[in-house]
């Protein structure tokens, strides 16, 4: 007789291989034919928090947003390229301007459909847009960019009209189909209320489909879509968090496009060596210093120059972005901003840095203890090696590395004397300088501000108050170079490298329109019109 | 035995509103605040300012306190703060998932580390056996699952392709049938969807399984070894009984005890040990949820996540001292 530890161990070995066996099948079983024909496409990217195109500034949400909504206007294509300040009519076919500059009346195109049977879109839709925003509705976040706006009126089902407060010069760029521009469905947002961002519902040439948390999004091809179905009838969006895994999968073909956390000089070779592309979608985000001059010694404008001297912008930007993997900030409104001009900043010179230290009165140099920086992205790195330089002239940075939150609220307390910091915005000097050197936005734990003008800088107030006033573009362009030449002279911003929107593609499986090297521009951190991309078999 | 199980269930609530009550006051200790983590950059002043109170973040903490215990009383754990998904809703979809991760690797785990534990105690004389195995234990410890798991996809998924990169198949599906007996009605189906849950499921039960393989082989090779030096093994022996007799009926079934010991402590190291294999393969589950809530923030969802932890653990080794009864009857309780 057996004994029954025995034939327990027996009962196991029957179970695991029957384990096996089920792999075995499951790796057998094919998918059916028809799906074989199916246009698909894969994404790895991470996962949004929302599709509600008005609740997110996550770089995934919003490119995954331009998949299924629309604005009143787009970024024009001009010479097979998409530029980056000049509009073409989307939802919108037409538009005037009234001779005082503030009433404008958009004719909406007509026989726009939303998705999944919620109708044709209307002026009402437009105007509810907007003013869920203005409103401040629970989750919008981009309300700020629409304030300019006095009220709206609807014409007839297909006339908007739209009364400013006051001129704005940049009006039809907040109309692009990008943040506070897209139209959302009046109906589909009242019906599902705070359920909206996962029942999204726009003019898009994709539909929603489905999401399965933390696994995939699915998307589908609209067929009443304005411009035409999409060739590509189906997108999984997976959430793939990690790098290496997006790189194995582009592969193996588990993936066509990715949407890298971050691109590194190892990340393109890799790419490069499968015979993928990577998609640069200019002018992208720049990462720079603002240095705060109200701050000892930042306070004294020899010790900011000393530190412009100190820093080797050209040595940070190849170690961090060899090649083309990004380009050598010129300006503090970077190159595709209107109103940008090329500026001047001090050059690397640790010799002129210390004798500049010695003239203000520290010889030795001085020690910052306790500089706060994010654990994350671009910051660590950036930040250690402009500490190594720094040292050499004998500014001591100790640093603290902290939760990319957490580095968040300490720069808003003006912990940090200088801080790094990226970002990309619409690409007009006016938003771009109004959020970062408007006295407005200086941050300031007694009252409560959290503002991004961690200059601390008051003297283009004025400049910003009239531009926004000017209807003259020479003149616009005039005043923001004007601004631009103020920075320069008061030391206050350093800028390092712009770096493109980056995705690695398989050209034999997807193929755009658009060069890969800045063909298209990148508000979204994607691409603009994913309806051009094509699944080749 | 039912009193005995009623006492601890008593005493496992004051453990679990302890617990509870820490994850809340650590998660707004540390420094960053949710709005700010979801606007990032673009976080203006009134902006936060209305995203805080929306949240409802700006109301004092003792009342936010009594308001999250009342409400998780009555089973309400909030939404999550950034993608809207009620808690429990959520945690119910990714708990499958990390369940079935724990347990297979806690499987992969036994049935490589127990059988090198004990062939390694009882060659321990043999350098040939002990030692080769003893090295595969080194190793096991001193591999990190996600160096391991990007070995293993790199070799069974992109070259050899013989298993899925990322995902965690169809767990909805098996669960759906289940629930509504479509498991019984078309088995097929049922076990195609049951198959694409173990495919997806194989590298990354093998890559923690292997990792936590190392911990149990060395615990029951010092299990073993104890045992093995007894006074009853002596008389065992004595009595003339074969070396495989000895083993299975005395050696083994009293190293059970300090064995289940470990493998409660075990279903701790596992959990954790999911949040990077959940990670480097991309597979839904509550390791890799909690991190990212963490990071974002989302404090519903951590303290809900902490809560399922936290319960898990407390049932395991409820479990665990239930089953020493079981393995040893001369243990009892009252």
């Amino acid at each position: 007789m057996p004994s029954p530890v025995r034939s327990r161990f027996t009962l196991l070995l029957v179970t695991v291989l029957a384990v096996l066996l089920t792999f075995g099948l499951a790796a057998l079983v094919e998918p059916p034919a028809a799906q074989a024909q199916k246009k698909i496409l894969n994404i790895a990217a991470k996962e949004p928090d929302s599709l509600d195109p008005h609740s997110s500034i996550l770089g995934q949400t919003q490119a995954i947003v331009r998949f299924t909504y629309r604005g009143l206007t787009r970024f024009a294509i001009k010479d097979g390229k998409v530029t980056t300040a000049e509009v073409q009519p989307d939802l919108a076919e037409s538009w005037t301007l009234s001779p005082d500059g503030t009433v404008w009346t958009f004719k909406l195109r007509k026989g726009v459909q939303f998705h999944k049977g919620f109708g044709e879109m209307t002026a009402e839709d437009v105007k509810f847009s907007f003013e869920r925003q203005i409103k401040r509705t629970p989750g919008t976040r981009f309300g700020v960019n629409l304030e300019v706006i006095k009220s709206i009126e609807v014409v007839d089902p297909h006339t908007v009209q739209i009364v400013l407060k006051s001129f704005d010069a940049i009006f039809l760029l907040r109309m692009v189909g990008y943040q506070q521009g897209y139209i959302v469905s009046k109906k589909a947002v009242e019906k599902y209320g705070e359920q909206y961002k996962w029942n999204p519902v726009g003019t898009g040439p994709f539909y929603f489909e489905r999401h399965s948390p933390r696994e995939k999004i699915v998307l589908k091809a609209f067929d009443k879509y304005y411009g035409g179905k999409p060739q590509i009838d189906e997108i999984n969006w997976f959430d793939v968090p990690e790098d290496a895994t997006k790189l194995i999968g582009l592969e193996k073909g588990t993936f066509d496009l990715l949407y890298p956390e971050a691109v590194t000089a190892d990340f393109a070779s890799q790419v490069e060596k499968m015979g993928a592309v990577i998609d640069r979608r200019g002018p992208g985000q720049q990462e720079r210093f603002y240095i705060n001059m109200t701050k000892a010694p930042f306070d004294d404008i020899r010790v900011r120059r000393a530190f412009m001297h100190a820093i080797d912008r050209k040595a940070i930007k190849e170690t961090m972005y060899p090649g083309g993997l990004g380009k050598l900030a010129i300006s503090c409104v970077p190159p595709g901003y209107f109103g940008h001009i090329p500026m001047t900043f001090p050059e690397y010179d640790p010799e002129k840095a210390k004798k500049l230290l010695a003239e203000a009165g520290h010889p030795n140099g001085f020690t910052i203890k306790n500089y706060f920086i994010s654990k994350s992205f671009f910051y660590p790195k950036v930040l250690t090696l402009a500490q190594e330089q720094l040292k050499k002239v004998g500014i001591i940075v100790e640093l603290q590395v902290v939760e990319h939150a957490t580095f968040h609220e300490n720069i808003r307390k003006n912990l940090d004397p200088f801080v790094l910091y990226g970002g990309t915005r619409i690409t007009d000097a006016d938003p771009w300088l109004s959020l970062f050197f408007d006295s407005k936005e200086i941050p300031d734990p007694a009252t409560g501000n959290k503002g991004t003008n961690f200059a601390h800088y008051r003297a283009i107030d004025d400049l910003l108050a009239a531009g926004r006033l000017e209807r003259d573009v020479k003149k616009r362009a005039a005043i923001y170079a004007e601004a631009q030449k103020r920075i320069e002279r008061d030391l206050v911003c350093l800028p390092i490298t712009d770096v493109a929107g980056q995705w690695a593609r398989n050209p034999k499986r997807v193929s755009t329109p658009f060069d890969p090297d800045y063909g298209e521009f990148s508000l979204h951190y994607s691409y603009n019109y994913p309806e051009m991309l094509k699944v080749l078999n | 035995m039912f009193k005995y199980v009623l006492r601890r269930i008593v005493v496992a609530v004051p453990m679990l509103f302890g617990a509870m009550s820490i994850v809340f006051f650590a998660m707004r200790i540390l420094p960053g605040d949710p709005c700010v983590a979801m606007m990032g950059d673009q976080a203006t002043t009134e902006a936060l300012a209305d995203c805080t109170r929306n949240l409802g973040l700006n109301r004092p903490l003792p009342v936010q306190y009594v308001d999250y215990l009342w409400r998780s009383v009555q089973f309400d754990f909030g939404s999550s703060l950034r993608q809207g998904y009620p808690v429990s809703e959520y945690i119910a979809r990714m708990f499958p998932h990390t369940l079935v991760l724990v347990l297979s690797s806690a499987v992969v785990a036994a049935l490589i580390g127990i059988p090198i534990g004990i062939i390694s105690a009882l060659k321990r004389r043999s350098p040939l056996i002990d030692y080769p195995l003893r090295i595969i234990a080194l190793l096991g410890l001193s591999m990190p699952v996600f160096w391991l798991g990007i070995l293993l996809l790199i070799v069974f998924s992109l070259h050899l392709d013989i298993f899925p990169l990322i995902g965690g198949g169809d767990l909805d599906g098996v669960i759906h049938m289940l629930k509504n007996g479509e498991a019984f009605s078309s088995p097929r189906d049922f076990l195609v969807a049951v198959g694409d849950v173990l495919h997806h499921l194989t590298l990354p039960a093998l890559a923690l399984g292997f990792t936590l393989a190392a911990t149990v082989s060395r615990l029951s090779r010092s299990a073993m070894l104890e045992v093995i030096s007894q006074d009853y093994i002596r008389t065992a022996r004595a009595k003339g009984q074969g070396e495989r007799a000895v083993v299975y009926k005395h050696a083994f079934r009293n190293m059970m005890v300090p064995l289940l010991t470990i493998i409660g402590l075990f279903v701790a190291i596992a959990l954790t040990g999911t949040v990077l294999t959940e990670t480097v393969f991309t597979r839904p589950g509550l390791g890799k949820m909690l991190v990212d809530a963490i990071g974002a923030r989302d404090y519903p969802l951590a303290q809900g996540a902490i809560t399922v932890f936290t319960m898990i653990i407390i049932v395991v080794n409820l479990v665990v001292d239930m089953l020493y009864a079981v393995v040893d009857p001369r243990i009892t309780y009252r």
